[in-house]
């Protein structure tokens, strides 16, 4: 019997060897030159569910160009690392959504086509999110959309306790120190640690400077200076002296935030333009109860906020670049460049388009379109800025500040140094 | 099923395929071990000799630069003040913590009738079965700084102030946390496998101690931990491996995931390394270290298990 199993068992070493064979077949040959369908990467956070109007772009693409899209939804913290993955892996999709804050690495990195062939006239975008796409002369994304910080506020509270829209630093906190005595329960003015954009209009409204070229071409940091460090601490002193904000709200980045709104538990928070959607979409009670204000300078006009969005890029060497660049163009020119702005809550990046929306009559949408036309900052267009992002430096300052690890002085100082070494190695 | 037989004349003659089966057995492991394990451990190592950064990755080519990764590595206080340390001590703490829960719910699983038995390993097998992610999210859930059951429960008691406190922030907390966690999914292994091996221990030597008036620690302790000595080391082994690389579980904790921060432990840390600063091959250099560290640990366990056998 023993020697019935042996006889029968005989096919096994060509059957392992096959095994093995088709084991490390797999690894090979998976990337690029797929031309029947193609692959976009589109960010997801704190913008509106924008399934059905993908749905739509790409019926659209498809009956123009015959072939068809498949978007795949990708949440922002883990962009990075699925694009590294897929530079190693060769698995790069044909059109990928990118923040204007890591557009300028990929383009320095070499994995972007340059679109300046492409595109007629660059003048049309908004210039400032066109330039952290170029280097070399070559355009490496196009400007898809803008994003901005204020304020979004439950007008319903504001108005119950006689409130008016802060025009200052001292109204501000005097306005949420006031409505945290009337409504006990509610969190006056969240105070998050992961959310570093909200951190930054502080810095600059009081004087400082995240990080700014020097003639010689290094650059320094000023949030140390006494005006960053009087910004920093007006912010984290809502927190920590005024108790206006919660403990836990140390770990809340955005989206924490956009749900304490959303949720009825925040009266006034540092929010995106695509939030109002987002919070009435999670919660319609919320409809005809929410105001937005400009982030009001610390004695008079305004203070300036970050100024984000996303550019469209078209990988290098998939195959498909020209089909890329015409999925990028539908969605950067005419029809659905607007009305994504409509739908989403952020504002087309094309000058005459944010122009329009200055004379909105939307009282959720103009307080934003006032802030980025008139008080709207990027951080520095250089390769070594997304490390700066990477490494969390501001969120470590401001998490070092909130939980009582470090003193105002101290964690500036740190974050001041690191933001230097950081990109005066990188040039 | 009909036994298949060949109509052809065997290849072989019967002793070369008795000599061939083993390997031939052998070869789909094999086969799995060289493309999934020591491949990516050889381009690791490759990888901490050079400058390899977003740039080399696309473009594919890089620099040699000896041990310039590992100098820097070795020489950064943060490497000794803190990662070092969290590894280390985490690692130490859930393994003792691991194995003497492991081996308390083994012992009273020993005991229990079969019926119970079963319902109590089921029970247990839940906690192992949670995915890493999930589980950790439900850790984190429990533990949310102003919502969660125990913030609740401790400013109810008094014990914390109303405004709470970000356990979160202090890495005592956190990792108290962490090895809560590591704990929980980690101990039914411990306990199932010890199971197994008790039930092997002959009764008879339980009977000649008690009639020599042992007790129940003594019982334990000259029976069986002796007898169960070399599954003692596979659990011990397997949970300091398990521990030591620890990933999922610290990094997506709040602030387990920021460069610099004083919570990261080293496979943390080479992640931040390679993929947040896209500096890849410092990152190999951490994870070759690593490795290192879990290959010098496995000897000193291995080398003392084998000792113990010959001395018997």
């Amino acid at each position: 019997m023993a020697r019935r199993r042996v006889h029968q068992y005989l096919p096994l070493p060509a059957a392992s060897l096959a095994l093995v064979l088709a084991a490390t077949a797999c690894g090979g040959g998976d990337g690029g030159g797929d031309t029947d369908t193609l692959q976009v990467w589109i960010m997801e956070g704190t913008n509106p569910d924008a399934t059905s109007f993908f749905d739509e772009v790409g019926t659209a693409f498809e009956e123009d160009n015959g072939i068809g899209v498949e978007v795949e939804f990708v949440p922002w913290q883990d962009a990075q690392d699925k694009i590294s993955t897929a530079i190693a892996g060769d698995t790069l999709p044909d059109v990928v959504e990118l923040g204007t804050t890591f557009t300028p690495e990929y383009a320095d990195a070499g994995v972007l086509h340059d679109l300046s062939g492409y595109i007629d006239d660059p003048s049309r975008f908004q210039q400032e999110m066109y330039e952290m796409g170029v280097a070399d002369d070559a355009a490496y994304g196009v400007p898809w959309y803008a994003s901005i910080r204020s304020i979004i506020y439950r007008k319903d509270i504001f108005e119950e306790h006689g409130h008016e829209e802060p025009a200052n630093w001292e109204e501000l906190r005097d306005t949420a120190l006031d409505l945290a005595e009337a409504e006990e329960d509610m969190i006056a003015f969240p105070v998050p640690g992961d959310a570093q954009y909200s951190v930054m209009p502080w810095i600059w409204g009081g004087g400082g400077e995240v990080a700014v070229e020097e003639a010689d071409g290094t650059w320094s940091s000023t949030i140390d200076s006494p005006e960053g460090r009087a910004g920093v601490e007006f912010f984290t002193d809502l927190a920590l002296e005024d108790d206006l904000s919660t403990t836990g709200a140390v770990n809340w980045n955005e989206i924490d935030v956009m749900e304490a709104l959303s949720d009825e538990q925040a009266i006034m928070a540092i929010s995106n333009s695509s939030n109002p959607k987002a919070i009435i979409e999670n919660n319609p009670d919320l409809e005809d109860r929410l105001g937005v204000f400009v982030l009001p300078g610390q004695e008079d006009g305004y203070t300036e906020s970050f100024a984000g969005g996303s550019l469209l890029s078209v990988f290098e060497g998939t195959g498909n670049e020209e089909a890329a660049w015409r999925y990028v163009d539908l969605l950067t020119n005419g029809e659905y460049f607007e009305r994504w702005g409509e739908e989403s809550g952020f504002f087309p990046a094309g000058v005459e388009e944010i122009e329009g929306y200055a004379e909105s009559e939307d009282p959720l949408v103009q307080p934003f379109a006032t802030q980025l036309l008139e008080a709207g900052k990027s951080t520095p267009a250089v390769p070594a800025w997304s490390q700066v992002e990477a490494e969390g430096v501001i969120v470590k300052m401001q998490q070092d500040i909130l939980n009582g690890n470090a003193s105002v002085e101290e964690a500036t100082d740190t974050a001041a140094e690191t933001i230097e070494n950081i990109l005066n190695e990188g040039n | 099923m009909a036994p298949r037989r060949s109509k052809h004349a065997p290849l072989l003659s019967m002793r070369g395929r008795r000599a061939l089966l083993p390997w031939a057995l052998l070869v789909p492991p094999l086969g799995v071990i060289g493309v999934l394990l020591l491949l990516p451990i050889g381009r690791i190592v490759w990888l901490s000799f050079r400058d390899f950064k977003l740039r080399n990755l696309v473009s594919g080519e890089s620099d040699f630069i000896g041990l310039s990764n590992y100098v820097t590595l070795l020489t950064d206080p943060y490497l000794w003040q803190t990662v070092l340390v969290n590894t280390l001590t985490f690692a130490v703490v859930a393994v003792v913590t691991t194995v003497v829960l492991g081996t308390l719910v083994a012992l009273l699983l020993s005991t229990l009738r079969p019926l119970p038995r079963i319902i109590v390993v089921s029970c247990i097998m839940v906690a192992w079965a949670m995915p890493a992610v999930s589980g950790t999210y439900v850790w984190i859930w429990i533990f949310d700084v102003d919502q969660g059951v125990i913030a609740q429960a401790l400013m109810g008691m008094g014990v914390v102030d109303p405004g709470g406190y970000n356990w979160f922030a202090d890495r005592f907390w956190f990792y108290a946390i962490v090895t809560l966690n590591i704990v929980h999914s980690g101990f039914p292994f411990v306990a199932v496998t010890l199971l197994a091996g008790l039930l092997t221990v002959p009764k008879e030597l339980y009977e000649a101690a008690r009639i020599d008036g042992a007790g129940a620690w003594k019982r334990f302790w000259h029976v069986t931990f002796p007898t169960l000595r070399p599954v003692f080391a596979v659990v011990t082994v397997l949970s300091t491996i398990w521990d030591f690389k620890v990933f999922a579980q610290i990094y997506l904790m709040p602030g387990g995931d920021v460069g610099g921060s004083e919570m990261l432990n080293l496979g943390v840390w080479s992640y931040v390394k390679s993929f947040g600063q896209n500096d890849f091959g410092m990152g190999s250099a951490i994870a070759v270290m690593l490795t290192l560290l879990l290959l010098g640990v496995t000897i000193v366990y291995l080398r003392a298990l084998f000792r113990e056998d010959e001395l018997r």
